[in-house]
């Protein structure tokens, strides 16, 4: 090889090498900026989601200051009765009373991964959902959908095809969040082939007790 | 010796040549003005609104607060009431309207530690998913734990885990990395189910080809704020 196509060859690779290295610059700021900043309609999603989370604090606030306020004023048997509805409303969220109320059933029709089943439940939750129960399970804060080699347990309970998910809220809210385009059950029937999954709205839907036990063995609350 | 000095500035040269290159084909490219206003403004709305969310959190804590009490103070009087406050007070603790301490684990999970990705990597296998924490989250129950938080948002019943492009939301509050996902619990069943390779394998292969952070640091004692949003039930009603 010649000096001068050695010389050549040496001017490319350098060329190529500094081209390189500014690109690899590049691709770390992207990387920084995909992660920074979030295009204009996340953000609107993100406002929107603030707007309705801030209206259910409001709401939530201005519900225990009347409560309070009656406290004050009650006395004997009505202090007893306030008693009683806040406990009632805590194990609603807890799966402790059988509850009743509007809401949407998801029917499954054939086999799905068990972390599919446990995003379908994510999803029904983010919907919306103040309560729910698959294939007759009531699903409480710790309640998971795990499988073994013969399918799917939840609260220590076999369940099998259908998997049938129910959920109190507000119907067209749920469904229309279900069966958007590009939403789970569009993304589930494009993952699996030939799945069939129905949506439906239902007027009452009564969900069962949680029937498992809660024992706080390594937790204690901060006084 | 003349070569190779030669060499070395034509070394130089090219180096110069191609970063002036790159940084011209790299010039800023112009940015609509009137967009780069509204993603300001946008910015701004969702400052103001975490701050009010914030501070309604606050209110909302201090009000089960002072609820807390004057239940405490009416159920002395008589047994009755001392009898359905106990009850309130431990399904307080279930709902996750309490702070708890104990043992368990804390896991850590971070975006890539790469420093420079390779030409046309797929940038979503280096940061951390809504996915990967959920799946975390949902092992750890299964793992018997007691209580999760994520980042201090506190796990409850109507939690979802999601994400708005690549912002993680838990409680409808905006999270960014480190991850720390806390759990009250027997910290060596814990461990082992997080360590199993029969679980998180998507994660686990990620942690080996990409640099994805995951730490897993057994705790002695460790305390999870409480739950300070909202618990609303509009529509399910008891009976």
């Amino acid at each position: 090889m010649g000096v001068r196509s050695a010389r050549l060859l040496l001017t490319v690779v350098c060329l190529v090498l500094g081209v390189l290295l500014v690109a690899q610059f590049r691709t770390q700021r992207r990387i920084t900026a995909a992660l920074l900043a979030a295009s204009s309609t996340d953000q609107a999603l993100i406002i929107s989601n603030l707007v309705e989370s801030n209206a259910e604090l409001r709401e939530e606030v201005g519900a225990l200051r009347s409560q309070l306020s009656r406290y004050q004023e009650a006395e004997g048997q009505e202090v007893l009765q306030t008693l009683v509805n806040e406990l009632n409303r805590i194990k609603i969220v807890n799966g402790l009373v059988e509850v009743s109320g509007p809401g949407v059933e998801v029917r499954i029709d054939g086999r799905i991964s068990v972390l599919d089943m446990q995003d379908m439940v994510n999803e029904l939750r983010n919907t919306g959902a103040e309560a729910m129960a698959v294939n007759g399970q009531r699903l409480i804060v710790s309640s998971v959908i795990a499988s073994d080699d013969m399918g799917m347990i939840v609260n220590g309970v076999r369940i099998s095809e259908p998997y049938i998910f129910q959920a109190i809220g507000h119907q067209e809210t749920m469904a229309g969040a279900l069966t958007r385009k590009g939403g789970v059950i569009a993304l589930l029937e494009a993952r699996y082939g030939g799945l069939d999954i129905t949506v439906s709205k239902r007027e009452k839907i009564v969900l069962p007790i949680y029937r498992g036990s809660f024992e706080f063995r390594y937790a204690t609350a901060v006084k | 010796m003349a070569i190779s000095r030669r060499n070395i500035s034509i070394f130089v040269a090219g180096l110069v040549l191609g970063l002036l290159l790159v940084a011209q084909w790299n010039s800023p490219a112009v940015q609509p003005s009137a967009q780069g206003y509204g993603r300001d403004r946008m910015a701004v709305t969702t400052q103001r609104l975490e701050r009010e969310q914030e501070e309604l959190k606050e209110t909302l804590a201090r009000l089960r607060e002072q609820l807390a009490e004057y239940q405490r103070s009416a159920a002395a009087s008589t047994e009755m009431l001392e009898e359905i406050n106990a009850a309130l007070e431990s399904q307080r603790i279930v709902a996750g309207l309490v702070a708890l301490k104990g043992p368990g684990v804390e896991v850590i999970l971070d975006d890539s530690s790469v420093q420079a990705l390779p030409a046309g990597a797929d940038l979503s296998a280096y940061i951390v998913h809504e996915y990967d924490l959920r799946d975390v989250v949902n092992l750890l129950w299964q793992a018997s734990s007691e209580a999760i938080a994520i980042n201090d948002e506190r796990i409850v019943a109507t939690t979802s885990i999601y994400c708005v492009g690549s912002t993680v939301m838990v409680n409808d509050t905006r999270l960014s990395p480190p991850y720390r996902i806390q759990a009250l619990g027997d910290p060596v069943l814990q461990e082992g189910l997080l360590r199993d390779p029969a679980y998180l394998g998507e994660l686990k292969e990620r942690v080996k080809l990409y640099g994805i952070q995951f730490k897993v640091v057994k705790m002695g004692e460790m305390t999870l704020p409480a739950y300070r949003g909202s618990f609303l039930t509009r529509y399910a009603k008891a009976g």
